[in-house]
């Protein structure tokens, strides 16, 4: 029989606190994430990502419902559970007194990488997330980006078949993400099954075979990359250049009451929620005026679906 | 056992990178022996007076010393989660493959090894430079009681450690513990001469038993039967102290 690397059903969890009622941090929350999937989970600061992991890697029990991975129960099988995964947590979370290579090679010990094959794989992992000229350096003496991307050349370094990130690429340039983005891509290409949050909405995008989007503990969508998009199929990223842009322009434009607008001299990329024949009509009106030099229209992106669906004022 | 292999593994590699901090670990307790012992060998030029045979305040000591070396020992030990917390590192230590068992018993393994490297450190240089009778027949039994004052004392303190998660309070409540664990013990005098009201609490705390214990080992003095009983009893502190400290750990993500 197999089983799904990830089953979550109608999972709960709450926290008590002392001074306010309990906070319910996950409220019913089922899904089921395969083998060989990335499977991204977004969600707004506080909505209950970062509790999901804890619970996939056995740091905090559910209140209620239960979770598995690779059918091992994370509460009754702890043990087994983080047997067959691997994670990088939101903290930063290194041995600060060692080495870089000594952190490599702790982390390899740890997960039981064979003795004979520990050098080369910390050679290759070095190498591959450009840390070799930093090798003898003392984890403390790293800059914040380093830190990070130590942390997650770790998880890379070992044959676990679960992969859990947890904003793995958070403070890292943008050269560094991609190396991290690319190593992702890899890792699922050789099975591993990959579950991550992030508020890089468009690495999910490039990356994500699956999305769930999380609010307030509860899941609000879920589904492949173009049905969450579809669920914001109202949204459209126009850019416009004038040839010369007036403030009455500018006011016209302003009614349309963007989701975003941002102004380059005679170019404004905006972002609106509404009717493709209204907008069209209004850029219609607006050349009038002015002659467009440039007109682009496309449907929204995974970002403006996350705007959509989660950017209403926090409770 | 790869997992123990690993802890240790990676304790060695830590204290590796201060070696003023491992010299302080090993020889802080012949410090101890050497400074207060002969000044109160001075101050007890008669001796100390126990089970009716009359021994040097140096001789009397040693053990107490050697106690004191075990329970710092678990002291820096247990220290060590507050330093795991502030790297993130022991939140991910509980995502290892490995039980909460297994992970307390791991982080006190390289430290009974310096407990034990210290203590033949403190009893040699007892032995050689003060002249300190030492019991060779019960050497196996000093080794031991070591061992198990260590782990003891290191499950214990993690209780204390792992539910404080201030550096500060876990400080001043060690401090306070340290103290009254200390003085109301057998470590420093012979519970005999003690006033009725501290040599009850004295009986009652487990570094008597543990003082007690490390006498017998090393200079032979203590009642067997007493010392059988106090040996149990600690054993007992230690299991209750693992489990209360699982227990703990199973707890200790609190956010």
């Amino acid at each position: 029989m197999t089983y799904p690397a990830i089953e979550i059903k109608d999972m709960a969890k709450m926290y008590k606190t002392k001074s306010r009622h309990p906070v319910r941090a996950l409220d019913g929350v089922s899904l089921t994430v395969r083998e060989g999937e990335i499977f991204g989970l977004l969600g707004r600061n506080g909505a209950g990502k970062t509790t999901l992991l804890r619970i996939l890697t056995t740091l905090i029990p559910p209140t209620s419902g239960s979770a598995s991975v690779l059918g091992y129960d994370v509460q009754r099988q702890g043990l087994a559970v983080r047997k067959h995964i691997c994670a990088v947590l939101q903290e930063n979370a290194l041995e600060l007194y060692l080495s870089v290579k000594d952190n490599l090679h702790t982390y390899a010990r740890f997960h039981a990488v064979p003795s004979h094959q520990r050098e080369k794989r910390v050679l290759e992992t070095m190498e591959q997330f450009g840390l070799t000229d930093h090798a003898h350096v003392k984890a403390m003496d790293l800059s914040g980006g380093l830190k990070r991307r130590l942390q997650v050349a770790k998880v890379f370094m070992v044959d676990k078949p679960v992969v859990l990130l947890d904003e793995a690429t958070t403070g890292m340039d943008p050269i560094n993400k991609r190396t991290v983005l690319q190593a992702i891509r890899e890792q699922a290409h050789k099975g591993r099954t990959i579950l991550l949050t992030t508020h890089i909405l468009h690495a999910a995008e490039e990356l994500c075979d699956t999305i769930v989007m999380i609010h307030h503990g509860r899941i609000v969508a879920t589904g492949d990359l173009p049905s969450i998009k579809r669920l914001a199929s109202n949204v459209f990223e126009i850019s416009v250049t004038f040839e010369s842009l007036t403030d009455p322009i500018m006011a016209a434009l302003e009614m349309l009451a963007p989701l975003r607008l941002h102004r380059t001299r005679n170019t404004v990329e905006l972002c609106v929620n509404g009717v493709e024949t209204e907008l069209l009509e209004t850029l219609t009106q607006l050349s009038k005026q002015t002659r467009l030099s440039h007109v682009e229209i496309t449907s929204g992106t995974l970002e403006d679906a996350f705007v959509e669906i989660l950017g209403g004022p926090e409770a | 056992m790869t997992m123990i292999f690993a802890l240790l593994y990676r304790e060695y590699r830590i204290r590796i990178t201060s070696l003023v901090w491992m010299f302080f670990d090993l020889f802080m307790p012949l410090f101890y022996l050497l400074m207060f012992g002969i000044g109160l060998d001075k101050a007890f030029a008669e001796g100390i007076v126990i089970e009716g045979t009359a021994i040097r305040y140096q001789t009397f000591l040693l053990p107490g010393v050697l106690a004191m070396a075990s329970f710092g020992i678990a002291i820096n030990t247990s220290y060590g989660f507050f330093v795991d917390r502030d790297n993130g590192i022991f939140y991910e230590f509980l995502t290892y493959p490995m039980t909460r068992g297994q992970f307390l018993v791991g982080k006190i393994v390289f430290n009974c090894l310096l407990a034990l490297i210290q203590s033949f450190i403190t009893v040699a240089t007892g032995v050689l430079v003060l002249g300190i009778p030492l019991q060779w027949s019960s050497l196996g039994l000093l080794v031991i009681a070591t061992v198990i004052g260590t782990v003891g004392w290191f499950f214990f303190l993690s209780i204390l450690a792992l539910r404080i998660h201030r550096s500060d309070l876990f400080n001043t409540v060690l401090n306070v513990a340290y103290f009254m664990l200390m003085f109301a013990s057998s470590m420093f005098y012979p519970l005999d001469t003690m006033p009725a009201w501290l040599r009850t609490l004295s009986h009652g705390n487990p570094l008597t038993w543990h003082t007690d214990v490390l006498r017998f080992a090393t200079i032979g003095v203590g009642n067997p039967e007493r010392v059988l009983i106090e040996s149990v009893a600690f054993v007992v502190f230690l299991l209750v102290s693992f489990a209360g400290a699982v227990g703990t750990l199973r707890t200790a993500v609190v956010k």
